[in-house]
């Protein structure tokens, strides 16, 4: 019985049926099934999944950005009825952002949705943020990765000021980040200490596994 | 890049919401008289007996002497009348039967009958044999994008009998519609009707669905090639259509005004045209004005001009405004570009747009030919099919209604927002980013290295020629036309006949 009700969840989040997920956890609440297991064995099944029809082609961005948005409005019903000693098993905690002076936010987003797909703990803290609110990010997350967007020539050095500040917090070895955005590389990412650069946000979601340290 | 996979031979006509006219009513009327006074006053050569007593009996003015036929308008419009505007070329299977005319869009052909290839394994450009027409004809038979074909190249290693041969090739590769231009005698037409007897099953059913057509090339200016219309005349009786292409050379064979170039082009088409309803009424027709320029400095034949563009258009006018199908031939391969010129890609996309927006019925288009179509190069297929799938996603226009205009999602998203996450945002994708191309490939994430779609193209191309093998004859209708052909290869009459000329 419960078996089915995860695969209507895991169903529910690949067809990016909003009403139906939000029914379905509020309906296991009201069933008294465990919260953890519907989202891992109902609604991550159902991310993962969405990920891997992505990476297939089958499935486009919109698919993939309404699945995690329906994941999303699920979580908020589910994750308030967890117990103090459950908690969903992440790969890792990465708080994500566009630089301050930088209003591009879609990009970021998509980084941001495709790691919530693949398993991470996203902390998405928005556009236009200063060194200072990455790094109070950073803390009040318990973050081990930090994603950092820059679209323009002029706010990628933004990045490395970022860099230079974590360091300075005396967080350089507790976080890894990474950086992305149309100006950015991969010799502009070395050259500023980052420890990774992604093209997008497929190749973000390899780049995040290899700094968490964590398998595929 | 779209993923090969074995899959059913299908065609794919493009229909245009988009719409082009180069003539008005009054310029097509003035038009269309003076091709009837250049008929009845100046008249069009048809060196052949057979076709002279034909227009004799029906009471055309013959000079059998100069060989010329002058035809009075209501005569020739008595037998237009008979013309039909839409028929069937069939294929081996009804859907892929090519409806001409019957408004369901334009139909790609691949055609060329080149005398050159560029070798797939070695790049050598050498002559083409009877293999290499039976390879592309797989790759056409293929794509969706092609709906019917020649024999892309001339079996070289076959002599005289290369165009027989052309057509075995073809009917032993491809389940689609097959066409010969290059059957120009009555002895081999004879053999070619009989191939295609065998293909359609009896010659009942060729009549009813024609598994073969013509192409006759009239010589401008004002005449018919011996062997052709004869040809023609055997096809006609037996029900295969046959189409008639004008190419006129303005300043050359032609008056230097696209008006006089169109009028010959009418004269030269419809007077065929009217033989063959002579022959058999009812028999499917269409036209073609293929026009061309040369370069004033060096002589050189120049097929895509733009005033041949317009040319060409308006000869789709012409032919619809007399009731016949008419079939576009920009470029296909065009004018002197040579391998990989970035010529090649504009003068594909201007003259196949130009095509379906003037609603041609059929129109040459991915064929792979290079350097004034004598030169065949199988990735190239490739590269016309990508534009002539943009030029399908470009011709549907767009749709205005109150699901498209979108006030409601405008008003939800609102501002700084995104449409992204939209079900109908998911939904239309699909057709936004219809994701066919075969040429390019998603680039790689590391180090975000593009592949050569020249690369790509050879690929796929290994891939359809490693793994698609149609096979569209019973062994016992491969056993007659090997027959056949094996007979036409030995037959006196027909080596006196092709070679007498």
């Amino acid at each position: 019985m419960p078996d089915d009700f995860y695969k209507k969840l895991a169903q529910a989040v690949i067809d990016g049926e909003e009403e139906d997920a939000v029914n379905l956890a509020k309906q296991a609440l009201d069933q008294n099934l465990d919260p953890l297991a519907c989202i891992t064995n109902g609604l991550t099944k159902g991310i993962q999944q969405v990920g891997e029809l992505f990476g297939s082609g089958e499935y486009y961005l919109p698919e993939l950005i309404i699945s995690a948005e329906v994941m999303k409005s699920a979580m908020e019903i589910l994750e308030p009825a967890l117990t103090g000693d459950q908690e969903i098993e992440v790969v890792a905690r990465v708080v994500i952002g566009t630089v301050e002076g930088d209003l591009h936010e879609i990009g970021k987003t998509l980084v941001a949705t495709m790691l919530s797909a693949h398993g991470f703990k996203v902390f998405d803290i928005g556009v236009d943020k200063s060194a200072e609110e990455f790094i109070s990010a950073i803390n009040e997350y318990n973050a081990t990765i930090v994603g950092a967007s820059a679209l323009l020539t002029t706010t990628m050095l933004q990045q490395e000021k970022l860099i230079k500040n974590i360091k300075e917090a005396g967080l350089g070895d507790k976080v890894k980040v990474m950086i992305g955005g149309a100006p950015v590389s991969r010799k502009y990412a070395e050259q500023i200490g980052a420890d990774g650069f992604a093209e997008d946000a497929i190749s973000a979601v390899d780049l995040a596994f290899q700094l968490a340290d964590a398998p595929v | 890049m779209i993923k090969l996979e074995e899959r059913k031979a299908s065609i794919q006509p493009i229909k245009s919401k988009l719409k082009v006219s180069i003539l008005d009513d009054q310029e097509i009327s003035q038009i269309n008289q003076n091709a009837r006074t250049v008929m009845e006053e100046v008249g069009v050569k048809f060196p052949s007996e057979k076709a002279l007593k034909i227009f004799a009996e029906v009471g055309a003015n013959v000079d059998f002497e100069n060989q010329l036929v002058k035809i009075p308008a209501d005569l020739l419009d008595k037998y237009l009348a008979t013309s039909p505007r839409s028929y069937t070329m069939a294929g081996v299977r009804p859907d892929l039967d090519v409806h001409v005319g019957s408004g369901e869009g334009t139909y790609f052909y691949c055609s060329g009958e080149a005398p050159k290839i560029v070798d797939f394994e070695t790049g050598e450009r050498r002559l083409s044999l009877k293999k290499d027409t039976a390879n592309h004809a797989r790759i056409a038979d293929y794509l969706p994008i092609v709906s019917l074909l020649w024999p892309s190249v001339s079996a070289s290693d076959k002599g005289v009998t290369s165009p027989i041969h052309g057509l075995e090739a073809c009917y032993t590769s491809t389940e689609k519609h097959v066409e010969t231009e290059s059957i120009m005698d009555a002895v081999s037409a004879r053999y070619a009707v009989k191939m295609a007897t065998a293909v359609a099953g009896s010659e009942e059913n060729l009549r009813d669905r024609p598994t073969l057509s013509q192409l006759l090339c009239c010589i401008a200016p004002l005449a018919q090639d011996r062997g052709g219309i004869e040809a023609a005349m055997v096809f006609a009786e037996h029900g295969i259509p046959v189409g008639f292409m004008s190419m006129p050379t303005l300043g050359l064979t032609a008056p230097p005004y696209p008006a006089g170039a169109l009028t010959l082009a009418m004269a030269e088409t419809l007077s065929g045209i009217m033989l063959t309803q002579i022959i058999n009424p009812g028999v499917g027709n269409y036209i073609s004005v293929n026009p061309g320029i040369i370069d004033p400095r060096t002589g050189v034949y120049f097929m895509c001009s733009g005033v041949a563009q317009i040319t060409n258009v308006g000869g789709i006018q012409m032919a619809h405004s007399n009731g016949i199908p008419s079939l576009a031939c920009h470029s296909f391969g065009g004018s002197q570009y040579e391998l990989g010129n970035w010529q090649a890609g504009y003068e594909n996309l201007y003259s196949h747009f130009l095509a379906v927006m003037a609603g041609a019925d059929m129109s040459f288009g991915p064929s792979g030919m290079y350097e004034a179509v004598s030169l065949l190069d199988h990735p190239r297929i490739l590269f016309d099919r990508e534009i002539i799938q943009v030029i399908d996603e470009i011709s549907d226009g767009m749709e205005v209604n109150t699901q498209t205009l979108a006030f409601d999602m405008i008003k939800k998203i609102g501002q700084h927002g995104s449409y992204i996450s939209q079900k109908e945002t998911a939904k239309e994708s699909r057709t936004m980013w219809r994701g066919e191309s075969i040429l390019y490939e998603d680039g790689k994430a590391e180090g975000r290295k593009w592949r050569d779609p020249v690369d790509v193209a050879r690929e796929a191309i290994s891939w359809i020629l490693d793994n698609h093998n149609p096979e569209p004859l019973s062994p016992d209708v491969k056993k007659e036309l090997r027959s056949l052909v094996a007979a036409a290869d030995v037959d006196e009459d027909l080596q006196k006949e092709v070679l007498g000329r």
